[in-house]
């Protein structure tokens, strides 16, 4: 008969396998090379990161390719795609050029979409808002963002953002995962996988959709903030303003919290009978999971109260901060999880894909996210918070500066690949500019060689503030290596960073 | 300008192009102290940690001649073959490392082997000429060096790519020693353990044997009387009855076909952008019915991929091919067509390379293959397969076929079975209560009896005005409302009324003459209600039920039963009023005549809700006063008929409306019996809908190289063939799919038999003999088992692709059951059970854990195929995420028995995954898996102890232990056993025990507390038992659902 083994060996030769488990696949996540270079990880016992490779506390923060501006990133994203023509991107020229046909020669053989396709002319339509300078920087921004010209030195503004796609759901998953199709990580989760997670209750990606209000609105998709080929506890966690804020969070028996552990104990203690017996490290591993989730009973709860916040900080958010779901509540709670070390927060906006009305339109939706996103960036920067926090505020592409159908008071704008619009602020990237500029129809970028920041390029940034290299940054799957960023060459935007 | 990018979704690599070896002056400078201290540490530990670890399968080869296959190819392909592969385009100092004659005509492996340029190369230090470049990023260990170099001393010889070449057959050595081998498969294991210096682990005890084959086979634990009758069962065969009786159950189809719908991308939903609803269960049902039945797999592989093109293809055959239909279609207004159909075929060869030959063609969509023999011409000409279905991009749900499951052939039979007996008892029970056929075919005796009333009162919602003519109809004018509705209230002398009619009436003050007031002369007569009371109460209305509705004249999909079918909505009776100007009756029948002692006040509201003014202008109602019905106004014209001339359907009606009408109760009662059993029938025989599927353009289009893989960039035309690599394709096969297909199943085909058996392989272990199931190229992993692999591949083709045979061969070897506990020298040295050194233990899959708390309450039901279910689901879910109107639907659930189908049924939205599920890794089903990741966290716990789904299970599973035994310690015994399928040790009864007691005090002192646990869930709660008892219990079984064994397989 053979001797049944002490549990410790076992787990110490799990640990090994699963070290083992990541270099066999070839995967650069950092959070796991930590794990494999620091012998008092394995000796501190059973770690679900240890386990499963980074995503869940209480991981420690792993070494990086070199040292991080950013600890963390919230990514304030724009679901269908706001018109950079009205809100970042001054064009002065547009002024005379308004109402003119945009010439074949600039639109040179650009594709359209199915539906200006079929149109005979492309009369081009300057802001329907004006453009102001803002701050000590002089940042030009448009009157439809009112609450953005405060931020305006702390915020770089990229006018150079181009990416490849025309169509939302190809488009969004490009910039959320790096392909137009599915079976892509999300970047949450590439964060996730390769720094680990800084928060013993908390998972390290989690993902917050602010209530849409538009019935015009683009849908989303699990993927964009799934993990794909990586292991699935690197997927996002859904924070959700309606119901359980992580589904099936709340216990729906009514137990309160002594009843809760005790029921806790009795489970543990019957697995550790179990794991003396058979003497499977996965038990302990499991026991682990069962004190998270025990913990984020607490810890949910907790973080989503805002009632020790002053009312200073609820006036700065705005009315909306304490209505579940809006924009503005999603981003007081994004400063929160912040502060409780989650690693990436995604926030999602949804409804600006104006094709018709968009003068009309485009203001209710400004409305909704403009306070929220600025109030982030100064609640973060008052606390000290924005040096190492990295905002990203955009859409998945830009829209036409040509007219799409009505006239010249009621038209709207279709997509716009070539160029468009995004900021960043904090976390190491330089307050106050303007990256790139766009041609004087406002169609295409200027010396896109140099100054054009593809899609890929933005997320070989973000990585880099973070401290990983975009092409060190990859995972082993079925014997080929997968990274974010893709096969050509792309590079971290140097010249807006600090 | 940037090169364009490659548009390779899936799986290009990092190193794909050469222009990333010219980055350095890309690269990030890397701070100093951090190359220094973090990364070239980093790099050397974990390559010495990685040689320590990798021992169990590579050092023990160090006394062996060295493998070129199993030792030298690895380190190429990953360190050299970038640059020195395959690809022709990227080939650099056109030196080629994967062919032998190529890599020696270059001269590098001159003699002496120390002074030759390969070893000067690898050993050298000098940023300018070591190999490969630092740029790379990639770098030799020493014992690769030391392999290359031992390697070069015997000769430097090549092999062929090992999984390019067909399976040899090797028998495994007998050792006069192996008293624990039961089949060849423990041959080849223990051999490989012996060389190891292991041993296998002892065999596992009874009930984890049963755990595992039960869910091995069936994906369900097994139930208590199954546990209990193998416990019994004290024969030597006792194991291979259990074995053969799983292989023969109906679950184990399900099981097995869950599997596959992993690989072919199956879901319930479109994918992409509004991700709406498709219906392709019916193929589904094909898989499952297949899988039972045993069909061997090169016809499971041929009818799938080609179906429709065998000669005389069955209509089951063309079903099977909904294998390459079911990837994502988008409805993206505003796409390019053909750059969606351009993807749909890609996703085809994807699917097919990666399922059957374990090749990542996809490669070469862009560009050749950087490690495998497939050029970028081989993709095209294999893409020329499937490139030829009458599709579009743009919701492309075309072709489809309306074929009916192959379950259903067997309901269908049930039906008529049921259908046979009824009308017996029918004839029985006409004989008893005196009818004749005779009788049955003579007009009805009684005549219809009207007596056309005024109402006394008649009010109209939007306040129109009642005009009554001469003729005693009734005429509306003035006010006339979007949708307006009339209360009549008749004060009748009658005591018998068993019908009312209304005539609708021609008027020409109406928009056309007709009998309508909507502006093109129709209405739409959406409900009729009719109440009684009476005169001495004459307050207290009660609701008359209307039992048939038939009028002279229907308007198609608006049918008079429309009127009478509860909704008050925009449906209902219209009669074509803007094109046909008819006066027109309706007869609405009482399920009983109405009517009291002093008359009766009738009152009937007439609800018109189509909108646009669809109201009756002018009506004339009638009161039967008699009390049997009146004879059907569509009956009259069949009475008028003589006898001969009738045909069946008219005798049928007739016949069945006597039947109704006028036979005895029990007459009545079968007669209904038959009508609800043929509405079943032909619910069944019409209820399934149109499944996509393949078909062939009659001219196939025609296909080209697409450069950088995109869609409009046309190179060089190509024809459908065959990658060349492979054995070619033999000059009598047709050139299309089926050709293909019957190309795969070839015996001399060197993937396919061992792709399989590999997966089966990794079903049971885990892991496959090869680890990289989806990658049998150069970069996948050397098999732990070759030689086991290719016996297994050759038997399995041998015997007729016979999946069950094989299956059994694998649960039946001594391998299969060992123990899962093993030595701390055996799991230092096989720490991945990659030797196989004990038995497989594996958190089970997502589906399999749910359907064990289904089996473990007696919840599950057992009906196999059909449509997908709505089980218990987050509230808002899709909407919060998939929420446009129109497009996008809220979650509707199901209830009853829908609520405890299997796990495989589960509605499937690729947006939005069922999440309970979607925590334990079950993937979104975009594209196609064939493993999934087996991670543990908090979320799954939070399934485990508060999805309703198992706190439900939960509930029943405590009422069955209350049932089970009056002992607490029994019961205890029985639900575990339940869940764990074994009885609980002594210390862990101890430890529920105590649960149980405190439990009991808990919901003891309240009663409130209890009411909230067991009101979890849809299902009915057991009134008997008290709640505070039931409630303690659900708690004990909450902890035995929760506990790691639960949704472990042993």
């Amino acid at each position: 008969m053979t001797p049944h083994l002490q549990s410790k060996q076992l787990l110490e030769s799990q640990l090994i396998t699963n070290r083992r488990h990541f270099f066999a696949r070839g995967g650069m996540g950092a959070a796991a090379l930590a794990s494999l270079l620091n012998p008092n990880m394995a000796a501190a016992g059973p770690s679900l990161a240890a386990n499963n490779g980074p995503g869940y506390g209480p991981g420690q923060p792993g070494p990086t390719h070199f040292p991080p501006k950013a600890k963390r990133v919230i990514y304030l994203c724009q679901s269908g795609a706001p018109s950079q023509i009205d809100t970042f991107d001054y064009k002065p020229s547009l002024e005379k050029l308004n109402g003119q046909n945009l010439p074949d020669s600039i639109r040179n053989g650009q594709r359209l979409t199915g539906m200006t396709s079929r149109q005979s002319s492309f009369p081009v339509a300057k802001s329907f808002m004006p453009f102001r300078q803002h701050g000590k920087s002089g940042q030009w921004i448009s009157d439809l963002l009112p609450w953005h010209s405060k931020i305006a030195d702390d915020i770089c503004i990229i006018r150079s953002m181009y990416t490849e796609a025309i169509n939302h759901d190809p488009a969004i998953t490009f910039f959320q995962t790096g392909h137009q199709q599915p079976g892509r990580p999300s970047l949450g989760a590439w964060l996730s996988y390769g720094l680990g997670s800084e928060s013993n209750d908390l998972p390290a990606f989690v993902v917050m959709l602010d209530k849409n209000t538009d019935p015009q609105a683009q849908p989303l998709y699990a993927r964009l903030w799934g993990s794909a080929l990586l292991p699935s506890n690197h997927q996002g966690v859904k924070l959700r303003s309606a119901g359980d804020p992580v589904l099936y969070l709340n216990d729906p028996t009514g137990a309160d919290k002594n009843d809760r552990r005790r029921f806790l104990d009795s489970i543990t203690k019957m697995n550790q009978l179990r794991r003396d017996a058979v003497g499977d490290p996965e038990i302990d591993t499991r026991i682990s999971a069962y004190e998270m989730a025990y913990r984020m009973q607490t810890s949910v709860p907790d973080l989503t109260n805002v009632s020790d916040e002053s009312q200073e900080t609820l006036d700065l958010y705005g009315p909306d901060a304490k209505v579940p779901g809006t924009h503005a509540a999603n981003c007081l709670l994004a400063r929160r999880l912040a502060e409780r070390g989650v690693r990436f927060i995604q926030i999602y906006h949804r409804g600006w894909d104006h094709h018709g009305g968009l003068p009309g339109r485009h203001p209710k939706l400004a409305k909704e996210v403009d306070q929220g996103s600025a109030a982030l960036v100064m609640d973060l920067k008052r606390r000290g918070m924005l040096d190492d926090t990295l905002v990203i505020w955009g859409g998945e592409f830009g829209r036409t500066v040509y007219r799409q159908g009505g006239n010249e008071n009621s038209y709207g704008r279709d997509h716009h690949p070539r160029c468009f619009s995004l900021w960043m602020a904090g976390g190491g990237v330089r307050g106050g500019m303007s990256y790139g500029e766009t041609d004087e129809w406002g169609y295409n970028i200027i010396d896109r060689d140099r100054y054009g920041v593809h899609v890929h390029d933005l997320n070989a940034t973000i990585l880099h503030l973070m401290g990983l290299d975009h092409q060190k940054l990859s995972y082993r799957y079925q014997g080929l290596d997968y990274r974010l960023t893709g096969v050509e060459p792309h590079q971290p935007v140097k010249d807006i960073l600090l | 300008m940037p090169a364009p990018h490659c548009r390779w979704p899936l799986v290009c690599r990092e190193r794909c192009l050469p222009d990333q070896l010219n980055l350095k002056h890309l690269t990030q400078p890397i701070e100093p102290r951090l190359r220094s201290n973090l990364t070239l540490a980093c790099m050397r530990s974990t390559l010495l940690a990685l040689t320590l670890l990798t021992t169990s399968l590579s050092t023990s080869f160090a006394d062996d001649a060295v493998q070129f296959n199993r030792d030298i190819r690895p380190i190429l392909s990953e360190k050299c073959w970038f640059c020195h592969g395959p690809d022709a385009e990227h080939r650099e100092a056109d030196l080629r490392l994967d062919l032998k004659p190529e890599a020696k005509q270059h001269g590098i492996f001159s003699a002496p082997v120390e002074k030759s340029e390969f070893q000067q190369r690898i050993t050298s230090t000098d940023p300018d000429t070591q190999m490969p470049p630092p740029e790379s990023g990639k770098s030799l260990t020493d014992d690769e060096i030391k392999l290359l170099k031992r390697w070069q001393k015997q000769g430097a010889t090549y092999e062929g790519h090992w999984a390019f070449s067909p399976p040899k057959s090797v028998a495994p050595k007998n050792d006069p020693n192996d008293a624990w081998s039961r089949n060849p498969i423990d041959r080849f294991v223990l051999q490989r353990l012996r060389k190891e210096n292991l041993s296998p682990a002892t065999e596992a005890d009874k009930y984890t044997l049963l755990r595992r084959i039960a869910l091995d086979l069936t994906g369900l634990p097994p139930t208590d009387a199954q546990i209990e009758a193998f416990e019994t069962d004290k024969s030597m065969n006792a194991y291979e009855r259990v074995v053969d009786r799983l292989l023969d159950s109906n679950q184990y189809g399900e099981h097995m076909a869950r599997f596959w719908l992993d690989a072919a991308r199956y879901a319930d939903t479109n994918g992409y952008q509004y991700d709406l609803e498709r219906e392709q269960w019916v193929w589904r049902d094909w898989v499952i019915h297949a899988l039972n039945t045993n069909m061997p797999f090169d016809q499971f592989t041929i009818e799938q991929l080609a179906g429709d093109l065998i000669p005389d293809a069955t209509d089951q055959q063309k079903l099977a091919t909904g294998f390459h239909r079911n990837h994502p279609i988008t409805i993206e207004g505003g796409v390019i067509d053909e750059e969606y159909r351009t993807e749909y075929v890609v996703d085809r060869v994807a699917t097919t390379a990666t399922v059957w030959m374990g090749l990542t063609m996809t490669c070469s969509r862009c560009h050749d293959h950087k490690y495998d023999p497939i050029s970028q011409k081989d993709f095209y000409r294999f893409f020329a397969f499937f490139n030829n279905v009458s599709e579009r991009g743009l919701n492309g749900f075309n072709p489809k076929a309306k074929v009916p499951s192959p379950y259903l052939t067997h309901q269908l039979e049930e039906a008529n079975k049921a259908i046979s007996a009824a009308e017996q008892q029918l004839k029985q029970a006409a004989k008893r209560s005196g009818l004749t056929m005779n009788q049955l075919q003579q007009p009805p005796s009684i005549e219809n009896t009207w007596s056309i009333v005024v109402p006394d009162t008649m009010i109209s919602k939007g306040n129109a005005e009642f005009n009554i003519k001469e003729d005693k109809s009734v005429l509306l004018t003035g006010p006339n409302i979007p949708n307006d509705s009339y209360e009549l209230v008749i004060n009748s002398d009658e005591k018998t009324i068993s019908a009312i009619r209304i005539e609708a009436l021609r008027d020409a003050s109406t928009v056309n003459g007709g009998a309508g007031r909507g502006s093109n002369g129709n209405f739409v007569l959406s409900e009729v209600e009719v109440e009684a009371a009476s005169p001495d109460r004459p307050t207290e209305f009660k609701k008359v039920d209307i039992a048939r509705a038939d009028a002279d004249y229907s308007q198609a999909n608006y049918s008079v039963n429309l009127a009478i079918d509860g909704k008050i909505d925009r449906t209902g009776w219209a009669v074509d009023g803007n094109t046909k100007i008819e006066d027109r009756t309706a007869v609405f029948s009482f399920t009983e005549p109405v009517g009291f002692a002093n008359g009766t006040i009738l009152r009937v509201r007439m609800k018109h809700e189509y909108g646009g003014s669809h109201q009756i202008a002018r009506f004339r109602t009638a009161l039967n006063l008699s009390k049997t019905p009146p004879t059907p106004i569509a009956l009259s014209k069949i009475v008028a008929k003589p006898i001969a001339q009738r045909s069946e359907i008219e005798n049928r009606e007739l016949r069945d409306w006597w039947l109704l009408s006028h036979g005895s109760p029990e007459v009545r009662h079968a007669a209904t019996q038959i009508k609800q059993l043929e509405r079943q029938r032909t619910q069944l025989s019409s209820g399934y809908p149109a499944t996509m599927v393949m078909n062939e353009l009659p001219t196939p289009r025609k296909t080209h190289v697409l450069i950088r893989g995109e869609y409009d960039k046309f190179g060089e035309e190509v024809h459908s063939e065959t990658p060349q690599t492979l054995p070619p394709m033999p000059a009598t096969f047709p050139r299309n799919r089926l050709g293909l297909a019957k190309w795969l199943v070839m015996p001399e085909h060197p993937l396919t038999a061992r792709v399989t058996v590999n997966r089966f392989w990794q079903q049971f272990f885990g892991t496959g003999i090869v680890k990289t199931a989806a990658d049998f190229g150069s970069q996948g992993d050397w098999p732990s088992h070759p030689e086991l692999l290719d016996w297994l591949a050759i038997n399995f083709v041998e015997s007729g692709w016979d999946v069950k045979a094989l299956l059994k061969q694998i649960v039946m070897s001594s391998t299969y059951r060992q123990s899962g506990v093993t030595t701390t020298e055996a799991l230092q040295q096989d720490p991945e059970n990659r030797l196989l050194s004990r038995g497989p233990r594996l958190r089970l899959d997502a589906e399999v854990i749910r359907d064990s708390a289904l089996v473990a309450s007696g919840l599950l039901s057992e009906r196999v195929g059909g449509p997908s279910v709505f089980p218990y689901h987050p509230t808002g879910l899709w909407q919060e995420i998939n929420n446009r109107p129109g497009y996008s639907r809220t979650y509707k659930q199901d209830s009853g028995e829908k609520l405890y189908r299997r796990s495989m049924y589960t509605f499937w939205k690729r947006t939005v995954p069922p999440p309970s599920m979607a925590a334990f890794d079950a993937p979104e089903r975009e594209y196609c898996q064939i493993s999934r990741s087996r991670t543990n966290t908090p979320l799954q716990a939070f399934v485990m102890l508060h999805d309703p789904q198992f706190v439900e299970a939960a509930r029943h599973l405590a009422g069955r232990i209350l049932e089970s035994n009056d002992d607490d310690k029994q019961k205890i015994r029985y639900g575990f056993q339940c869940c764990h399928t074994r009885p609980p040790t002594d210390q862990e009864t101890a430890v529920l025990l105590a649960e149980l007691n405190a439990r009991r005090k808990q919901y003891t002192s309240s009663t409130e507390a209890a009411t909230l646990l067991l009101g979890v869930g849809e299902s009915k709660l057991d009134s008997s038992t008290p709640p505070s008892e039931l409630a303690a219990w659900t708690s004990v079984a909450r902890v035995m659902m929760n506990l790691s064994e639960f949704v472990t397989k042993p």
